[in-house]
């Protein structure tokens, strides 16, 4: 298990990039790397030749999440100004605009069978479900307050949710929020299942492993530093890696399950061995703090390789090979 | 069989007397004597058989008989015989005062035997055996002098006479003129070679003085081939032998002592040597036995000082100071010659520096280094005493001197490098490594000497290097900021135990990268060889143990994990599990030692593991809970972290860092009179004195002046006041605190006095910068603030930027916002608006950002508009961000409804309002651009037309010359008429347009003006303060956090960043003016739309104020609440 020394596409975008994700290859296209960026520009980027292939503007304020549909046709993103553009991936024309008034909207994600789209609600404390047919809003799923607390009570602001994650069977999902706690939904009957504490500081990144039988395991980056990884399902805590010197911005899980990898504001990307539970290659070729990292799809030759990506507020994007 | 015979008086008889079969009672034979009147000699000969046979009193009767008045009548005219008689009982005399140690009979031997001398000089002035004997008698007094001319005036009559030579010897061997004396022992052996063996004992000694000791040996062994019983000869040579450094000889040496002993056990001198035997051997009764009989039966005082000594050094050894130290003072006050024997001198200084008479000790070190200059440890004992006297410099140059004296002791080292640690780490840490070397090097080669020996055994005779010294070693790269070096030399120091499985955990991992390759066989090989090789068995296969370490780590419980770091039970669990958990004490302040540079190296949870392995093992380690605490702290566990710091407090109540943290914590969770309680009793604690305490509460009163809800000017005065009393009462006592001198320059600050706080601000960071421990981005922000109070924007954004990158991993959203704001004062847009979403971007949560941005982005468009000269393409960005604006509000003011988050829904609205309006305003602007440019174009058609008129005038003109000139001046007219109508037209249309934009204006204008009246009185000003609580706790957080940095100078616990400290004085000012908006919303005056607009009111300011720089100090002063 190991990183090959990225490749990097200096000055991108025109400002720090905040967000990536990676579009799955179709019949008539390789996989795809799809960035945001505060320049307020949504750029479609080519892994093999390293070239922009489309660049969307549209956005208002800085872009702050791009996810992918499964399908690899569509993408969908997000910016501070609240509206979710959703697009077509080749012809760049507009699906559709999604908003959830009053939530503002952070981070985007697909569930595993392109059926749904989830959004990190923020000051609205719930994850907003759109159904990817229609466009319609499906559900709101709200995070619980704590008891005895009145509806004004500031408190609530604190499960202000950042982020969010689908397990790969797509029946649970997981936000992170501002206090530190993780929830966990259970998504066909919309119901709040349990929290998973630990952090105690925002909780930026979470993601489930997408390994075959691991998929109650779920990764989590906090500003405390750390990295986490629960059971989700079973409610205990597995691991807390320590290592990184700031924020964990961003993490995500290998397609093995051996390894995760994590962008920090300290500027380093890590690559850790689950098995040993510490990281065994840090990378420094960022000259700010990395937003996103990306495990890609698994390659067309080697099955067991993928690529990653990371993208940074130094406007770069480094492109490294897994195996 | 020997006899003498006695003749009979006048009679040819004799009686026969058998030498061996004297009667007992001499008194028989001096019957005789005195009877046939005998011949003197005979007298002598048979009083010295008795001598000879032990029979003293009898030997004396005899003599004393024989040198009566009546003999001297009757023998008068035998002279020689008479005077042979007086000489030997002189001699006798001599020699009982000689060997008498009791003073007064010693002097009553001494008389008598001077008066027989002098009897017998009567008879016989020149008689050189009397000569001979009175010299003998004055040595035996030690008048050497005296002596010297009695055996003078023998020799000088007879220089062959063999006595005279032996006493002049024995002269010149007491004078130390030790040739001199040679010579004259060869004469009398030249002259005499049979004399009796105490002749070549002078010899020997001769020799031996003189430092010929190969010929010493043979003299001495001579002697006891002559006399097999010869106890000094003995000795000799047993000194000899243990002075050669050989174990053999050293063991025939002390047989021989032992012999000499068993022959004579009088001799001081042997009896010390064993002693000195015993006392090595560690039998101390043995020693006192022997010294105190060395005592009685000597006089002579290096001996007896030696004897003392002895004794001393037996008691010291069994740690006996006060009596070890009376006989040293004995040792050195019968030592004659401090020269020759300065252990004394040593004993007595370890003496009395064990028992704190440093003065005392520090003279009788100097004593010994006067007569051994450089003496390695004379050294190192002085500069031990002047490091404890407090005088480094001296210390310091003793220590050195010893260091280049003997470059090879690690002792010496390790105290220089102790004593630099204070004030050159650098050399300090030269010196431990050195000394680490010196160990090293010395146990390798006593393992090799073991491994000759004694094959597999070494271990034991190994001496480790202590444990101290390593971690010393690692403390001091650490300080460098070396970490590896550090965490090298801390594991040096642990050596083997349960730690290594946690950090080896860790280290395979740094090294996965080749493991994952090797194949998985040789992992474990690698493994147990090495633990083989520390010899500890803690489980038969490596990788179980890795597995059991990690089970008995987790799984947790999800809602128990933010217990973590409070949680002791995994330790039970491995040792269920059957590994032991164990930790030496003297390993304990390592282990924290690395466990806070894991923490540095950001592997916090491994230090924790090690804090919480320290507080399994020891409870009462209370700085293992308070680095816990502030872990957890760090980690925002607010909770955690109090309840480990009232742990450490039921462990140490009078743990003074404990309760200032806490102090802290309660400042953080915004309980201020807890937080004062607290500070102040941290500060009672140590009367007072404690600088952190101080500080804290110097910052409180800082915080309080600028925080209370109601502005009092007043109170904010005197909290004011007292802060900067509180800094300067510390900076007073520590000119070098850095925390102190940042804080008044605060204070400083806060009263507009910004050239000397720039100036106290800017040597603070100065200061700073160069050590891993002191972090204080505060002192960049506040340098940021006073250039930014002063106007210097360019400056306070770089220093901002600076500071943001330095310390904050570029996330801290309020240094943001504080950028933000200078380039809103600075007017720079662009940049406004994408540090504020930068800030929106790490601080979702933070709507006042949000609310800032929306301001923000309403005062650029506002501007835009206003400006004289704008194109349609600013127009339209003007107008896009406009519908920002609007969004960002109009989404603030929905969301309101969920939650609070600090602003006024009607405030919002009435924002969202005027952003539409002047999104009106801007359309409207942009179709009179729009219509402008028609305009234009139309002109220049007009223009066009005009000039197509005139060519055709002229034209005409040519044409129709003179006739026609008025029909053509009249079209030209009508032209010329149409032509102003129909730009009087366009114009007034455009004015219209205009008066109504300058309507629109000076309505704001004069809102602004009320509101600026408003504002002038800041008790109103303030209100909002609890609204806008969000941000301001947020600055709160950071104070706390600054100021427990502070401590960090006094005790390096707190590893966690710096906060900026004036965060608060300094509000972003766009909320600001926002916040004044909301006083007047709130107040109950309701305002139309246009009130909303509080963003013109800085355009008001600017124009109305002249100078730009007080008019930043005026904004600075209504900031600084």
């Amino acid at each position: 298990m190991k990183l090959t020394s990225p490749e990097t596409i200096p000055d991108a975008h025109e400002d720090s990039i905040w967000t990536a994700s990676w579009i799955p290859a179709t019949e008539d296209s390789p996989p795809l790397l799809l960035t945001g960026s505060l320049d307020e520009t949504v750029r479609l980027w080519d892994p093999e030749s390293k070239n922009c292939i489309l660049k969307n503007t549209g956005h208002s304020l800085g872009v702050v999440s791009v996810a992918a549909h499964p399908s690899g046709r569509i993408a969908a993103s997000a910016s501070i100004d609240s509206f979710i553009r959703v697009f077509d991936v080749v012809t760049n024309n507009t699906i559709a605009t999604l908003e959830a008034p009053p939530s503002e909207i952070w981070q985007l994600k697909f569930n595993p069978e392109g059926k749904i789209l989830a959004a990190a609600g923020g000051g609205s404390a719930s994850i907003k479900l759109w159904d990817t047919a229609k466009w319609q809003p499906i559900t709101t799923l709200s995070i619980p307050r704590p008891e005895g607390s009145k509806p004004g009570d500031k408190s609530s602001n604190k499960k202000f949710v950042l982020s969010v994650a689908w397990s790969a069977d797509g029946r649970h999902i997981a936000c992170g929020s501002m206090d530190g706690t993780i929830s966990v939904f259970d998504v066909a009957r919309a119901k709040f299942l349990h929290h998973l504490e630990g952090h105690c500081m925002p909780v930026r990144t979470l993601v489930y492993s997408s390994a075959p039988l691991d998929s109650r395991i779920l990764f989590s980056g906090s500003d405390d530093g750390h990295v986490h990884v629960y059971d989700a399902e079973g409610k205990t805590m597995i691991a807390a890696m320590s290592g990184h010197a700031s924020w964990v911005l961003s993490v995500d899980a290998s397609p093995d399950g051996a390894a995760i990898v994590s962008g920090s504001s300290d500027k380093t990307v890590r690559l850790w061995d689950l098995k040993m539970r510490a990281a065994t290659q840090i990378f420094s070729n960022h000259t700010d703090m990395v937003w996103t990292v990306a495990f890609g799809p698994p390659g067309r030759t080697d099955v067991r390789s993928c690529s990653l990506a990371s993208v940074s507020d130094d406007k770069s994007i480094s492109l490294y090979q897994y195996s | 069989m020997a006899c003498v015979y006695i003749p009979v008086q006048n009679s040819e008889e004799e009686v026969r007397v058998a030498l061996d079969q004297l009667p007992r009672d001499a008194s028989d034979i001096v019957d005789i004597l005195k009877a046939e009147q005998a011949p003197l000699d005979l007298w002598l000969i048979i009083a010295r058989e008795y001598f000879k046979q032990g029979k003293i009193e009898q030997f004396r009767l005899i003599l004393e008989e024989g040198s009566s008045p009546d003999i001297d009548e009757y023998y008068a005219d035998v002279r020689y015989e008479r005077i042979a008689i007086l000489n030997a009982l002189g001699a006798y005399y001599s020699y009982l005062g000689k060997i008498e140690a009791k003073q007064k009979e010693k002097e009553e031997y001494f008389i008598k035997a001077t008066q027989y001398y002098n009897r017998a000089s009567r008879i016989d002035m020149h008689e050189p055996s009397t000569w001979v004997g009175k010299g003998q008698l004055l040595l035996a007094k030690g008048d050497v002098e005296q002596a010297f001319a009695a055996f003078k005036i023998v020799l000088d009559g007879d220089r062959d006479n063999v006595p005279a030579l032996l006493g002049q010897a024995c002269v010149h061997f007491n004078r130390g003129r030790y040739s001199d004396s040679l010579e004259l022992y060869k004469r009398a052996l030249q002259v005499f070679p049979q004399c009796p063996a105490a002749v070549r004992l002078g010899i020997g000694l001769c020799r031996y003085k003189l430092g010929q000791f190969e010929k010493a040996k043979q003299a001495f062994e001579r002697v006891l081939q002559l006399d097999n019983d010869n106890s000094d000869a003995l000795v000799a040579l047993a000194i000899m032998d243990l002075q050669s450094k050989n174990d053999d000889s050293i063991k025939l040496g002390m047989e021989k002592m032992k012999k000499a002993f068993d022959i004579y056990p009088y001799c001081a001198m042997s009896l010390n040597y064993l002693a000195d035997h015993f006392f090595f051997t560690g039998q101390h009764k043995v020693v006192q036995d022997l010294t105190e009989t060395a005592l009685v039966v000597t006089n002579h005082g290096p001996t007896k000082s030696h004897a003392y000594y002895n004794l001393a050094r037996s008691y010291h050894d069994m740690g006996d100071f006060e009596k070890a130290g009376m006989y040293y003072m004995q040792s050195v006050k019968e030592n004659t010659a401090p020269r020759e024997f300065v252990l004394p001198y040593y004993g007595l200084g370890q003496v009395q520096l064990k028992l704190g008479d440093l003065k005392s000790a520090l003279t009788n070190f100097e004593k010994i280094l006067e007569v051994h200059p450089d003496n390695c440890d004379t050294l190192k004992a002085l500069g031990h005493i002047y490091i404890q006297l407090g005088q480094v410099e001296k210390a310091h140059e003793f220590l050195r001197k010893a260091t280049k004296v003997d470059s090879h002791d690690p002792q010496a080292f390790l105290d220089l490098g102790e004593l630099l640690i204070p004030t050159d780490t650098g050399a300090a840490l030269d010196a431990f490594k050195t000394a680490r070397n010196l160990l090293k090097n010395g146990n390798t080669k006593k393992k090799d000497k073991a491994d000759r020996s004694n094959k597999g055994r070494h271990e034991d005779e190994v001496e480790e290097v202590p444990v101290e010294l390593l971690n010393n070693i690692g403390v001091l790269h650490f300080e460098r900021g070396e970490f590896e070096l550090a965490e090298q030399a801390f594991r040096d120091a642990l050596g083997d135990g349960i730690w290594l499985k946690f950090l080896d955990d860790k280290a395979e991992i740094m090294s996965a990268d080749k493991k994952v390759e090797d194949t998985g066989a040789d992992v474990p090989d690698k493994d147990s060889s090495k633990k083989s090789s520390v010899g500890e068995e803690l489980s038969s296969d490596p990788e179980a143990q890795v597995d059991s370490l990690r089970t008995a780590q987790f799984p947790i419980d999800a809602t128990a994990s933010v217990h973590l770091y409070k949680d002791l039970s995994l330790f039970d669990r491995l040792e269920e599990q059957g590994i032991v958990v164990e930790l030496p004490f003297n390993k304990v302040s390592t282990l924290f030692n690395l466990a806070r540079l894991l923490e540095q190296l950001h592997h916090v949870e491994t230090a924790s593991i090690f804090y919480r392995l320290i507080l399994y093992k020891y409870p009462d380690y209370p700085d293992a809970y308070l680095r816990l605490a502030a872990i957890a702290k760090a980690r925002s566990n607010v909770t955690i972290s109090t309840e480990l710091l009232s742990d450490a407090l039921k462990v140490d109540e009078k743990c003074q860092d404990a309760l200032l943290m806490l102090g802290d914590l309660e400042l953080k969770n915004d309980d201020w009179v807890k937080a004062k309680e607290t500070f102040r009793a941290a500060k009672d604690m140590s009367d007072g004195d404690d600088s952190y305490a101080s500080l804290c509460l110097g910052n409180w009163n800082y915080f309080a002046a600028i925080r209370s809800e109601k502005r009092a000017p007043k109170l904010e005065a005197t909290h004011l006041e007292k802060a900067k009393e509180l800094y300067s009462k510390v900076l007073l006592r520590h000119t070098g605190n850095l925390y102190a001198a940042n804080g008044t320059g605060i204070v400083l600050a806060e009263k507009g006095q910004f050239d000397i706080s720039k100036e106290l601000f800017t040597q603070v960071q100065e200061a700073a910068s160069g050590s891993v421990f002191v972090q204080m981005p505060d002192v960049w922000i506040n340098l940021a603030h006073v250039h930014f109070a002063q106007g210097n924007f360019s400056l306070a954004v770089k220093m901002y930027q600076n500071c943001l990158r330095k310390f904050y991993y570029n996330t801290d959203s309020q240094v943001l916002l504080y950028l933000a704001r200078t380039h809103y004062e600075a007017e720079q847009w662009q940049d406004c608006r994408k540090t504020l979403l930068r800030a929106i971007h790490l601080a979702p949560a933070n709507y006042t950002l949000r609310f800032d941005i929306g301001a923000a982005l309403q005062k650029f468009s506002s501007s835009t508009l206003q400006k004289e000269k704008r194109t349609t393409d600013e127009l339209l960005s003007t107008i896009a961000e406009l519908r920002n604006a609007v969004r960002v509000f109009s989404l603030m003011a929905a969301s309101s409804n969920l939650h609070v988050h600090g602003f006024d829904e009607k405030k919002i609205e009435t924002h969202v309002e005027y952003c539409k309006h002047l999104l009106e305003a801007a359309k409207v602007h942009y179709d009179a651009a729009e219509r402008v440019d028609l305009d234009n174009k139309r002109r220049q058609e007009a223009n066009e037309i005009a000039r197509v008129a005139q060519v055709k005038q002229r034209e005409a003109e040519e044409r129709a010359r003179a006739d026609v000139i008025a029909n053509l001046l009249l079209v030209c007219y009508i032209i010329l008429f149409l032509f102003d109508l129909l730009i009087n037209y366009l114009r007034q249309r455009e004015k219209r347009k205009h008066d109504e934009e300058q309507k629109l204006m000076r309505e704001q204008d004069l809102l602004l003006q009320r509101k600026k009246e408003q504002w002038s009185t800041p008790a109103t000003k303030r209100k909002d303060r609890s609204q806008n609580e969000d941000e301001e706790r947020h600055g709160e957080k950071k104070k706390k956090g600054g100021k427990r940095r502070k401590r960090e100078k006094k005790a390096q616990y707190e590893s966690d960043e710096a906060e900026p400290m004036e965060d608060q004085d300094e509000i972003y000012s766009v909320s600001h003016h926002q916040d004044d908006d909301k006083v007047d919303q709130t107040d109950g005056n309701p305002q139309d739309l246009f009130a909303a607009a509080g963003l013109e009111d800085s355009d008001a300011e600017e124009d109305t104020v002249p100078s730009n720089a007080s008019r930043r100090r005026q904004a600075w002063s209504s900031d600084e609440d």
